[in-house]
């Protein structure tokens, strides 16, 4: 491999076809009389610019567009020697750091010898080595494209906004569980929005034996073994619902605030209460009526019990993982728009609740296709207020234009899988911590199940790794009208 | 009964199978490869200016005359074999003792509507002042010895080495198409003049003989002419008369030792005002070098006057950049040369000015 350009971070290098480079690998620029190396990354490979080699491909087509028959006698054999010029290629690259005295620095303000310097490929383990991407509490993602193992350390991702993306069926749901088992096994609270019943069965083997994670995965089915009781609701829980899930006008609320204190002082805290209390209450009618579909909407979710008994109270799960680490499933699976923006609410009032009260000290959120749940206000509450209240959300989805652009800006990690479509990797790419060319290059080629990390967790070197497999009882598959048939 | 004919396998170009020679062949191997052990290790100053060089050796006339009345040409639709033959030369680089120099030949022949090609080489030389004349005569010997005995060499110039290497390769494919094709056009890049030193008058004599003996015609175009009338090129005194035509020229005597074997036309094939100088066989009955041309107006396409068979062994032998960087590479990797990128003279003395062209 030889140097032959730099342009800003670029650096364009002319690899030989003997010389296997791929996009997403990372070479190491030597240049000894410096006693500095640039690091690399391969993030296009193009033809190199031969001349001639036009001319070389239009004089085999000659014959009415065939490709024309003869014979070539090529005593001293330079036929291969051609082929090994005209198959020479252009590794673009993108200056990540600079290697001086074993310390990176992320410069690239100086130049190594064109003529001097030595490339060679950077082994992933000699880069991680170099970057220090290691830690305590491991993660191994999987394994890079020079089959070694990928981990980075869980707390890259404590107090981090997170996001994984990229097309169906690339496998962002099967990373999002490992990340999320892994975070348990290292004894952190997780609580996942589960939009189509994918994690609930993640305490089971694919055999469908108990894993070592069965007792920490907590499942809560709404109106199976999820409901709560008014009693067990604060009322700013309540109102939150109601006038973000349930659109409840402020006039309205400040009534029904008046209506929860009647009815708290009476210790008459129930549905069937509540019911008659806002038939009964004297207000303006357009009030009651506001109020009134507002409470058939709360009771028709199922998700409200007057049952105190029968209530699964998401505190317990909580401080149950609180101490062994453990996930909350919230298992969304069968729920209508308003019922889920319902119980998202309630989950994340009650989070807040008991963050800010101190009774859990952080909780990982991840929010699979949120934005079918997840109001307006709280894209900004979450890169904002909740992380300091201690809520550490990771986002999947397929539809990277659903998640708004300041996430992108403030996001820590970003776990992406393929896309082929350039609006999809041009929203991707506004991160902040990554170069858009890196992403749009790399993306674009990724195989199923391989994902480019990028962010704080691979120390800013961007990685493509293929996820490991995990041992559990999968439930994310699409059912399909054909699948005996095939 | 019924005889059966004997089943064989389809011979290279379907052409009948007489005894070729390839002593040049060899010799072209050896050489190369001999010449090249000399290189081991040295510098080599890559070529500032890559001009492909290829035989354009000239006729000097007097009292040359054009017939103004054109010969009308009609393309014979009759099918025969259409064969062609060019070289090319190139020096790719300098080495402290000479130059090293590459040299490529094709043939193309269409027959049934298609095209096939033959190649040979790359053969690379190293020529130093030393052994120029060892390399010249091994191949001249080879070349020469089945026919000719003595053969003059003339005055042998580095410079001139690649043209005259590719001669050798270019008479010997030339005297092979004669002896292997029966019935055929064969076509030649140049002319039909002899008695130079890389194209002795009884080689090219013997050449247009089994040509003619085994049924086949020769005709040379050149792509250059100097040849003049009133100090006018004789290929840019077309008459305005709807081509395809051919002019015939009058009393063009060739100093002595030079011959001239071709009736030397103006062919003006096509539309479009390109017309070449073109040489046919003068043995050949006057009706039957008129037919020659008609018969390659029918068999092959034409564009601006000048035959694609030949044009593609033009192109076919012909060195592209990357070609050249590719034997370039291969000198350095298989014989230890190191590339020394000395500064141009005229660029670092001239800047923008140091290469007009003509420059010496």
């Amino acid at each position: 491999m030889k140097l032959y350009k730099k342009e800003g971070n670029i650096v364009q290098i002319l690899s030989f076809p003997n010389e296997t480079v791929e996009k997403g690998d990372y070479l190491l620029v030597e240049d000894a009389e410096a006693a500095k190396a640039l690091i690399v990354q391969v993030i296009d490979v193009q033809f190199a610019s031969i001349p001639g080699v036009l001319e070389e491909l239009l004089r085999s087509l000659p014959d009415g567009g065939e490709l024309i028959q003869g014979e070539d006698f090529d005593p001293l054999e330079i036929a291969p020697h051609i082929t090994y010029i005209q198959d020479a290629s252009l590794l673009v690259c993108k200056i990540r750091a600079t290697v001086e005295n074993e310390n990176l620095t992320p410069s690239s303000s100086w130049l190594p010898s064109r003529s001097q310097s030595l490339i060679k490929k950077l082994p992933i383990p000699t880069l991680l080595k170099l970057a220090k991407v290691d830690g305590k509490l491991p993660i191994i993602l999987g394994n890079t494209k020079d089959s070694s193992p990928l981990t980075i350390d869980a707390s890259s991702l404590d107090g981090r906004l997170n996001i994984i993306t990229g097309k169906k069926e690339t496998g962002k749901s099967h990373l999002s569980k490992l990340l999320m088992l892994n975070l348990v096994g290292h004894k952190a609270t997780v609580v996942v929005f589960d939009l189509n019943g994918e994690y609930v069965s993640l305490g089971m083997t694919s055999d469908e034996k108990r894993n070592a994670y069965h007792d920490k995965i907590h499942v809560l089915t709404p109106n199976q073994n999820f409901r709560v009781s008014l009693k067990q609701l604060n009322l700013h829980v309540l109102l939150g619902i109601l006038i973000h899930a349930l659109h409840l006008p402020g006039t309205s609320a400040r009534e029904f605030r008046r209506i929860w204190q009647s009815l708290k002082e009476r210790d008459m805290l129930n549905m069937h209460e509540l019911g008659e209390t806002i038939r009964n209450w004297h207000c303006n009618q357009h009030v009651r009526d506001a109020l009134f579909s507002r409470y058939h909407a709360l009771a028709n979710s199922g998700f409200f019990t007057d049952e105190t008994a029968g209530a699964m109270l998401l505190e317990e799960c909580l401080f149950k993982a609180r101490e062994q680490g453990g996930a909350i499933i919230i298992n969304l699976k069968n729920t209508s728009a308003i019922d889920r923006q319902i119980i998202v609410e309630y989950v994340l009032g009650k989070l807040i609740e008991l963050l800010s009260s101190w009774k859990l000290k952080a909780t990982f959120l991840f929010a699979e296709e949120a934005h079918l749940y997840l109001r307006e206000t709280y894209w900004d509450d979450i890169v904002t207020r909740m992380r300091h209240f201690g809520i550490f959300t990771t986002f999947i989805t397929n539809q990277p234009d659903t998640i708004r652009e300041n996430i992108y800006r403030q996001a820590d990690n970003i776990f992406l899988f393929n896309f082929t479509n350039e609006h999809d990797l041009e929203v991707v790419s506004r991160a902040a911590r990554v170069d858009a060319e890196t992403v749009k290059s790399i993306a674009r080629d990724l195989p199923p199940h391989h994902c480019l990390t990028l962010g704080r967790a691979v120390r800013d070197f961007p990685m493509v790794v293929k996820v490991k497999a995990l041992d559990v009882k999968t439930m994310g598959e699409t059912r399909l009208f054909f699948k005996n048939a095939s | 009964m019924i005889a059966q004919h004997t089943i064989t396998t389809t011979p290279k170009y379907n052409f009948p199978q007489p005894i070729i020679d390839a002593a040049l062949p060899q010799r072209f191997i050896e050489q190369s490869l001999h010449s090249l052990k000399s290189v081991h290790n040295q510098t080599i100053q890559l070529n500032q200016q890559d001009i492909q060089q290829t035989n354009t050796s000239e006729l000097q006339t007097h009292a040359l005359q054009l017939k103004l009345q054109p010969i009308p040409l009609k393309p014979l639709a009759e099918e025969i074999t259409v064969a062609a033959i060019d070289t090319s030369s190139m020096k790719i680089g300098e080495t402290s003792t000479g130059i090293v120099i590459a040299i490529r030949g094709a043939t193309v022949c269409k027959e049934n509507k298609h095209y096939r090609y033959m190649r040979l080489g790359p053969f690379i030389f190293h020529v130093t002042e030393e052994n120029k004349k060892e390399v010249y005569t091994m191949l001249q010997a080879a070349y020469f010895n089945t026919m000719h005995e003595h053969v003059h060499q003339g005055l042998l110039n580095l410079i001139q080495m690649p043209t005259r290497i590719a001669n050798f390769l270019e008479r010997w494919l030339q005297t092979n198409l004669a002896k292997t094709l029966g019935k055929s056009l064969i076509l030649f890049d140049g002319s039909l003049t002899s008695g130079t030193p890389d194209t002795p008058t009884p080689l090219m004599k013997e050449t247009l003989h089994t040509a003619r003996e085994r049924g086949n015609i020769v005709l040379a175009f050149s792509k250059m002419t100097t040849l003049r009338v009133n100090g006018h090129l004789i290929t840019e005194m077309l008459p305005s008369y709807k081509p395809p035509y051919m002019l015939e020229t009058i009393g063009l005597k060739p100093k002595p030792p030079i011959v001239l074997f071709g009736e030397v036309y103006v062919a003006r094939l096509t539309h479009g005002n390109y017309a070449f100088r073109l040489d046919i066989d003068k043995e050949a009955p006057h009706q039957q070098r008129i037919e020659a041309v008609e018969k390659l107006l029918g068999n092959d396409s034409l564009s601006q006057s000048y035959p694609e068979t030949l044009r593609l062994a033009h192109i076919l032998c012909t060195f592209t950049a990357n070609e050249v960087i590719a034997m370039q590479h291969f000198i350095t990797r298989k014989y230890g040369l190191k590339i020394l990128n000395r500064p141009d003279i005229h660029r670092l003395l001239f800047g923008p000015f140091g290469r007009g062209e003509g420059c010496s």
